[in-house]
């Protein structure tokens, strides 16, 4: 699929050297957006829980401390440039590289807390991200074998596809999975969101959710079915 | 056909089969992980799945994919070293006590501690500096541990050095400037790459200092 009909009229391109980036109202709307949710998130504060009880009266409080919060809201600011960047990003490997960062910002977030079991949650989502960077830069490594180029500006502009080439897209979309936690892998994520400090937790979600329009881009330029 | 012609057919045409290795090296690992019961076993089996990451890579075999392999290692040690955090911090959460970072046993009761360290640490030390670079500064760096270990496994006293991160900091601004000026002025290159080689050399000598350092302090708490 040509890159005006996925991501509308081609603005320019950055070429620098062999990382050729290139500007569609597309990626810059993206970019844009989730860098204001960046500094949304920046310069808020956390919540405060409280649970109730049961059999007695009793609330129970669940705050973060000043330290925790100021390590939680680094990694969150982190995860926030790391999503804008592989939103603009025009090369292939550092889309990866983007996502593996994601994936293991989302695993620091959530590491300083109390709760026994959303660490336990944390445990299984980062050994799954482990395991998902063998498919995510696999894919990448295979899409550069069978195209000679990283560059997704170069891959956009060849015109058919090699089986090869279907076979990386197809790991480097279940890295994808893997890393930002979505779909078979959602059950730990979920888990991961019952610990307070709500604004820097919901970047763990949005993260995956810009994540996955952008890999599904890159999936069509990649396949060319369409 | 994307290989260039200068390249050997035997290499272009291993291609596949290293494909299929680096595949049934991550099935293995994953067998593996389905078996094992023990968090941290699985963390060390999921190490597998990411050198058969690292094989797949490097299957590629052109200057591009060597530098991706790079990135790749860091992001799996970065990953690793994440999910370790995790489980400590989940077992001092069930144990409710912190422990120690570094639990050794104080006494090493081993003969390399008795007979002639400090020899062994200045020919290391010697050796480092004579190599430079990062290389260098591993061997260095392990002299200056080996004679730290040694002393106290002897019950000796050590020379306390503070600010041992300053050095290091200023080591690695030594090894930027050289960095940036072999690109500013390509002619003081030889300048530029003993500033670099120089500077890794006391980088890295000092960071494992630095993890001597805080070995004693762990120690000293106990």
């Amino acid at each position: 699929m040509d890159l005006a009909s996925l991501g509308g009229e081609l603005l320019g391109t950055i070429p620098l050297g062999d990382i050729v980036l290139y500007l569609t109202p597309f990626h810059l709307f993206m970019f844009v957006v989730v860098l204001i949710f960046t500094f949304l998130i920046a310069i808020s504060r956390t919540e405060t829980q409280i649970e109730g009880s049961f059999g007695t009266l009793k609330d129970h409080k669940v705050s973060v401390g000043l330290e925790e919060f100021k390590a939680r809201r680094f990694l969150a600011i982190i995860c926030g440039l790391a999503t804008a960047g592989a939103m603009i990003t025009g090369d292939l490997f550092n889309f990866t590289l983007f996502i593996a960062l994601i994936g293991i910002v989302n695993v620091g977030i959530v590491s300083a807390v109390k709760q026994v079991d959303v660490l336990d949650a944390a445990y299984q989502y980062g050994i799954i991200a482990m395991i998902c960077s063998l498919p995510l830069f696999g894919g990448a490594a295979i899409v550069l074998a069978s195209t000679g180029t990283l560059s997704l500006f170069e891959i956009a502009s060849m015109a058919s596809a090699t089986p090869m080439m279907i076979f990386g897209a197809i790991l480097l979309m279940i890295g994808v999975a893997g890393e930002t936690g979505i779909a078979p892998f959602f059950a730990t994520k979920a888990e991961m969101f019952r610990t307070p400090g709500s604004p820097f937790i919901l970047i763990i979600h949005l993260s995956s959710l810009f994540v996955i329009i952008r890999a599904i881009e890159i999936l069509l330029i990649l396949v060319k079915v369409i | 056909m994307l290989v260039p012609e200068f390249v050997p057919a035997i290499f272009a045409s291993w291609y596949i089969p290293v494909i299929y290795a680096g595949i049934l090296v991550a099935f293995i690992g994953l067998i593996g992980i389905a078996i094992e019961k023990r968090d941290i076993h699985i963390l060390i089996l999921t190490d597998i799945v990411g050198l058969a990451m690292l094989i797949v890579v490097a299957a590629v075999g052109t200057d591009l994919a060597e530098a991706l392999i790079l990135p790749g290692l860091v992001v799996e040690l970065a990953e690793i070293m994440a999910i370790s955090e995790i489980l400590i911090s989940r077992e001092m959460r069930k144990s409710d006590k912190s422990t120690s970072l570094f639990p050794l046993p104080l006494v090493l009761d081993m003969e390399i501690m008795k007979t002639a360290p400090n020899f062994l640490a200045l020919v290391l030390l010697a050796f480092g500096a004579f190599l430079t670079g990062f290389t260098g500064g591993a061997v260095a760096g392990a002299g200056i541990l080996l004679y730290i270990i040694s002393r106290k496994s002897r019950g000796l006293p050590i020379a306390v050095i503070e600010g041992i991160g300053g050095i290091s900091g200023i080591a690695w601004c030594i090894w930027i400037i050289g960095f940036v000026l072999l690109f500013i002025a390509p002619e003081l290159w030889l300048l530029s790459l003993f500033m670099a080689a120089c500077g890794l050399v006391l980088k890295v000598s000092s960071k494992l200092g630095l993890i001597g350092t805080m070995m004693r302090e762990e120690f000293k708490r106990e």
